[in-house]
C-alpha cells in the first residue's frame, strides 16, 4: 500500500450499473481479483466502491471483495440480492454468498474445493459434492470449472482467480471489455509472472468459447475440465 | 477530466493527512486503522515525524506535545484505543491546542476484527469536542486538511471517525493538492494553558463549555453537512456518516420522494435538523451504532414543540447493533409503515460448514499451546489476550479475552480469589509492551503465583507485522535499540524468567513444568518469528513430507491442527501439503518417524 495507484481518465459513461461479487478462501487471490476489475472499470470511466475483508480473517478465513461499479459512487457493500455477478473461487464460499445474487444473475465457480482447516465442534460437514450438486440444480446456467487445474495446466496453480477473470470476459458480461482487463493485467502483474497470468487468461476465454458454442445451444458445463 | 486515483480509505485518508501539512503522526496498530501508519511509513520523502507508539495513551500525548510546538499533529488508533487514551484526551478538550490536532479513531461496527462495537462519537460528546464523520473514503480524504485548520481555529483537538467501510473500502479518489510551507515549531509556555491545576482547569471547562455553540454554528456551515428539501414530501430522511450513502441509495431504488439531511459533523447542525423538521410529517434517522443524532432530534422536536413523529433506533425501527447497509433501511420503513418492502435476491441457501480463520501453518503460537496445554492439562485455567494468538481458542488454551493487556491481571485474580487449580496465562509481545507490563509488575508486586507466558513473536502480527520495542527496527526500518523481554521483565521484579524456542518441544515442555512448579509469578517466553515475517526477512526452512510406510494413521499429527497436514481417507495416511513452512514441529509429535524433512 504505497499510495500511487493507477492514474486514469476519467470520462463520463452512459449511467449504467453493475455489482461483482468475489469469494473465496484467504490466500486465494480474491483481493486482486478485484483490484483488476476495478482498475478496469476507472480505466474505462466508471466509478468504483470496493469492500474487502481485510485483517485476521484472511488467515485460511472465508473472504469476499464486493466491487461495485457504476455512473454514480456508491456505498461499497452490495445489497443482497443485488450482485450482478458472483465468481466463487470455492465451491462452499460460491453457496455462502448466493444471498447477495439477484435473479438471474449470473455464477462463475471453481470446482476445486479446499476443506476448512478447522471443524468446531457440532458444525456441518464440508460436503464438496452436495455443494456441487445444489449449484447446478438452482443455476443451470452457470459456469462451473476446476479453474485451479486449467491454471496449473497453463503455469501455475496460484492463478486461478486470473483464469476466473478470463472466463467472466469470455463470458462478454463484464461492462467493459476483455482488451481493456488485459492492458490492465499488463501493468498490474509483476514482469516475471505477466506472461503466465497472460496465458491462463487467454487460455480461459479460449475455454469459455468452446463450452458456450455446444451442440444443443445448452450452457451447462459438468465440474471437471 | 480529473486525474483519479484507486486506493484504500485508509490510503486515502493518509493522502489527506499529506494534502493537510501534518508534522507529527503516532498511534498504535488496530483493526480497521493501521494501514494509515503503515501508508505513510513507506513513502519516500519524509518530512514528518511518523512512529508506532507502544500504546494510545502513549501516542495520543506524542501528538499532544507536537500540537503544543504549534505544528500539525495526529494519532491513529481502532475505538477501543481512546479507552487507554481517554485519559488525556478528556483534559486535552479543556487544555485546547496549538497546532491542528487530529484523533483519528476507526470504529468496527459488527466487531468484524474487534471485542466490541462502541461508538466513538459518543467520546465525541463526552469530550465535549468536535467530531467528523466521512460517509465515503474520498469524503474522508476531503475532510482531512478542513479538520486541521478546524482544530486550529478553536484550539481544539478533533475527532475524526472512519468505520470499517470507509477505511477498508476502497474507491477512485480525486487528490488535491500537497502544501510544501510548514511552520517552525516553537513551544510557548503558556502555563495557564498546559498545567491542568485546579486553579487553571476550572476556566478552562468554562471555556469550553462556551465555545460549544459557535462550533455548532461554524460546523453547520461546513460542507460535510447538506438539507436537500423537497417541496412537497411529507417524509424527511436524516443519514449520518456511511449511512447516509446506504439511505440515499435506497430511496432512488424505493423511488420515494424525500426531504434529505446528510450529517458528517458533531455536534450535529441543530439549525439544519429544525428546518427539516418543520416541513415533513414524519422523520426517519439512519445512523449506525448509537442514537446519537437521534437523541439530538427528538430534544429539537420537543424544545420547538413541532409535532413530527420520528422513526430510529428508539421502538427498535433501526438497529442498534451491527453495521447496516441498504436492506437494514428498507427493513426500517417496512416495519414503520407496514410496506411489503422485499430485497429480491436469488433466494437460495444450503447449511454450511464455517470457516473459522486459523493459525498459520507452522505459527509457532500453535506449538506453544500445544506444549502449554501437554504440561498444564485441561484442568488449568488459561486467560488470554489479544493478537493473532487468540486463535488459540480452537487449542483450548484462551479462556478469556478482555482487552489488551488484561490476561496477566485477570491471571493474578483468579488466583487471589482462592482458585487452587494450575493458571497460565498468554499475551504477545506487543501487547505486553502495550500495557501487559503494569499487569506482569503488578503479578510480582503482590505475589500472584501464575505462569505467564509472553508468545514472542518478534512483531505485531495481526494487524499487519507492525515493529514494536523488542524487534530493533522503528516503522520506517531504522535501527533503533532491540529491548529485551527478558531482561525487563527480570528489572520488573520476576525471579523466574526462561527463554525457548517453542519449536522444541521437550525443551518447551521442560519450561512449562519448572515455571508450574514455582512458587510466585513465573515467565516463559516462547520466542520465534512470524512465519509471515520471517519468510520476508528470508528465513528459510526445509518442508516436511509423510512416509506413507511408516504412517500408522494414528492422526496425532492431524490433531495437531496445521494448515498444512491432511489426512487421505484412501489410503489412511497423513499428507504434507505445499503450504507447509517447515517448523518440524509434527516430526517431534509423530511417535513412528514416519514425518521427514523433504530430500533436496
Amino acid at each position: 500500500m504505497k499510495g500511487e495507484g493507477t492514474r486514469v481518465e476519467r470520462t463520463k459513461p452512459d449511467g449504467k450499473k453493475y455489482d461483482i461479487l468475489i469469494a473465496g478462501v484467504g490466500g486465494q487471490g480474491v483481493v486482486l481479483a478485484s483490484r483488476m476489475l476495478a482498475l478496469t472499470a476507472i480505466k474505462t470511466g466508471f466509478h468504483v466502491s470496493t469492500a474487502e475483508t481485510i485483517g485476521m480473517s484472511q488467515r485460511e478465513g472465508s473472504v469476499s471483495s464486493h466491487v461495485r461499479i457504476g455512473d454514480e459512487i456508491s456505498g461499497s457493500l452490495i445489497p443482497a440480492g443485488k450482485a450482478d455477478l458472483l465468481i466463487g473461487l470455492e465451491p462452499a464460499e460460491t453457496v455462502r454468498n448466493l444471498p447477495f445474487l439477484k435473479k438471474n444473475g449470473k455464477v462463475i465457480v471453481n470446482s476445486h474445493t479446499i476443506p476448512p482447516a478447522s471443524k468446531p465442534p457440532g458444525s456441518p460437514e464440508y460436503d464438496p459434492e452436495a455443494l456441487l450438486s445444489f449449484l447446478e440444480a438452482h443455476f443451470p446456467g452457470m459456469i462451473c470449472l476446476d479453474f485451479t487445474r486449467l491454471a496449473e495446466e497453463v503455469g501455475t496453480y496460484r492463478a486461478a482467480n486470473v483464469a476466473m477473470l478470463g472466463a467472466a470476459a469470455g463470458m462478454d458480461i463484464l461492462p467493459f471489455s476483455r482488451e481493456t482487463i488485459m492492458a490492465v493485467l499488463e501493468t498490474e502483474i509483476p514482469e516475471k509472472h505477466r506472461a503466465v497470468n497472460r496465458a491462463v487468461f487467454e487460455g480461459a476465454i479460449e475455454k469459455i468459447k468452446l463450452i458456450s458454442a455446444p451442440l444443443n445451444g445448452e450452457q451447462k458445463v459438468k465440474s471437471n475440465v | 477530466m480529473t486525474m483519479r486515483e484507486y486506493m484504500l480509505g485508509n490510503v486515502a485518508i493518509a493522502r489527506g493527512l499529506l494534502e493537510g501539512s501534518v508534522q507529527v503522526i503516532a498511534g498504535y496498530p488496530g483493526t480497521p486503522s493501521s494501514e494509515i501508519i503503515d501508508t505513510l511509513a513507506s513513502r519516500e520523502d519524509q518530512d514528518y515525524h511518523i512512529e508506532w507508539s507502544v500504546n494510545e495513551k502513549v501516542a495520543m500525548e506524542v501528538a499532544v506535545g507536537a500540537a503544543w510546538a504549534g505544528v500539525r499533529s495526529v494519532v491513529t488508533m481502532k475505538h477501543v484505543g481512546l479507552n487507554v487514551a481517554a485519559d488525556p484526551f478528556m483534559t486535552l478538550a479543556y487544555a485546547g491546542t496549538k497546532g491542528g490536532l487530529i484523533a483519528i479513531v476507526a470504529d468496527d461496527p459488527s466487531c468484524h476484527s474487534s471485542q466490541n462495537e462502541q461508538d466513538t462519537r459518543r467520546y465525541a460528546r463526552f469530550a465535549l469536542v468536535p467530531c467528523f464523520d466521512p460517509s465515503t473514503p474520498q469524503e474522508a480524504k476531503d475532510m482531512i486538511p478542513y479538520a486541521f485548520e478546524f482544530s486550529e481555529k478553536f484550539e481544539i483537538p478533533v475527532i475524526f471517525r472512519p468505520t470499517t467501510r470507509i477505511s477498508h473500502g476502497k474507491s477512485d479518489i480525486e487528490l488535491g493538492e500537497v502544501p510544501s510551507d510548514k511552520p517552525v515549531p516553537h513551544f510557548e509556555k503558556l502555563l495557564d494553558r498546559w498545567v491542568m491545576l485546579p486553579k487553571n482547569a476550572r476556566p478552562r471547562h468554562t471555556h469550553l463549555l462556551s465555545i460549544q455553540q459557535p462550533i455548532e454554528d461554524a460546523l453547520a456551515e461546513s460542507p460535510w453537512n447538506s438539507l436537500e428539501l423537497k417541496p412537497d414530501a411529507r417524509l424527511g430522511v436524516i443519514g449520518a456518516g456511511i449511512a447516509s450513502v446506504y439511505a440515499k441509495e435506497a430511496l432512488q431504488e424505493l423511488g420515494l420522494e424525500a426531504s434529505f439531511l446528510k450529517i458528517g459533523t458533531y455536534p450535529v447542525p441543530k439549525k439544519l435538523i429544525l428546518e427539516l423538521l418543520s416541513t415533513v410529517d414524519t422523520v426517519i434517522i439512519f445512523e449506525e451504532l448509537e442514537p446519537v443524532v437521534e437523541e439530538q432530534v427528538r430534544m429539537i422536536a420537543q424544545e420547538s414543540g413541532l409535532e413530527v413523529s420520528i422513526i430510529g433506533k428508539t421502538g427498535g425501527f433501526v438497529p442498534r447493533e451491527g453495521e447496516l447497509d441498504i436492506n437494514a433501511f428498507l427493513e426500517a420503513l417496512k416495519k414503520a409503515f407496514d410496506l411489503e418492502v422485499e430485497p429480491e435476491t436469488g433466494g437460495v441457501s444450503l447449511e454450511l460448514a464455517p470457516r473459522p480463520p486459523a493459525l498459520c501453518a507452522g505459527c509457532s503460537h500453535r506449538a506453544t499451546f500445544y506444549s502449554m496445554k501437554k504440561v498444564f492439562g485441561k484442568d488449568a485455567i488459561y486467560p488470554s489476550d489479544i493478537g493473532c494468538y487468540t486463535l488459540g481458542i480452537q487449542s483450548g488454551t484462551v479462556e478469556t479475552t478482555l482487552c489488551m493487556g488484561s490476561s496477566i491481571s485477570i491471571a493474578s485474580g483468579l488466583y487471589h480469589a482462592g482458585e487452587k487449580r494450575p493458571i497460565c496465562c498468554s499475551i504477545g509481545d506487543s501487547t505486553f509492551f502495550h500495557t501487559g507490563m503494569n499487569s506482569l509488575l503488578n503479578a510480582v508486586f503482590n505475589k500472584a503465583n501464575i505462569t505467564v507466558t509472553i508468545l514472542d513473536n518478534r512483531i505485531t502480527a495481526m494487524t499487519g507485522h507492525q515493529p514494536n520495542p523488542g524487534v530493533g527496527f522503528t516503522v520506517t526500518g531504522e535501527p533503533t535499540v532491540e529491548v529485551s523481554l527478558a531482561e525487563l521483565c527480570r528489572a520488573m521484579g520476576a525471579e523466574f524468567v526462561t527463554v525457548v524456542d517453542p519449536y522444541r518441544l521437550e525443551e518447551t515442555q521442560e519450561a512449562f513444568k519448572a515455571a508450574k512448579d514455582f512458587e510466585g509469578t513465573a515467565v516463559v517466553i516462547a520466542k520465534q518469528p512470524c512465519v509471515i515475517s520471517g519468510k520476508r526477512a528470508g528465513i528459510r526452512r526445509v518442508p516436511y513430507i509423510v512416509d506413507p510406510e511408516k504412517c500408522e494413521g494414528c492422526k496425532q499429527c492431524v490433531k495437531f491442527g496445521c494448515p498444512a497436514i491432511e489426512f487421505d481417507e484412501d489410503n489412511k495416511c497423513a499428507v504434507i501439503t505445499a503450504i507447509c513452512s517447515g517448523c518440524g514441529v509434527c516430526a517431534q509429535i509423530c511417535k513412528f518417524e514416519a514425518i521427514k524433512e523433504v530430500k533436496r
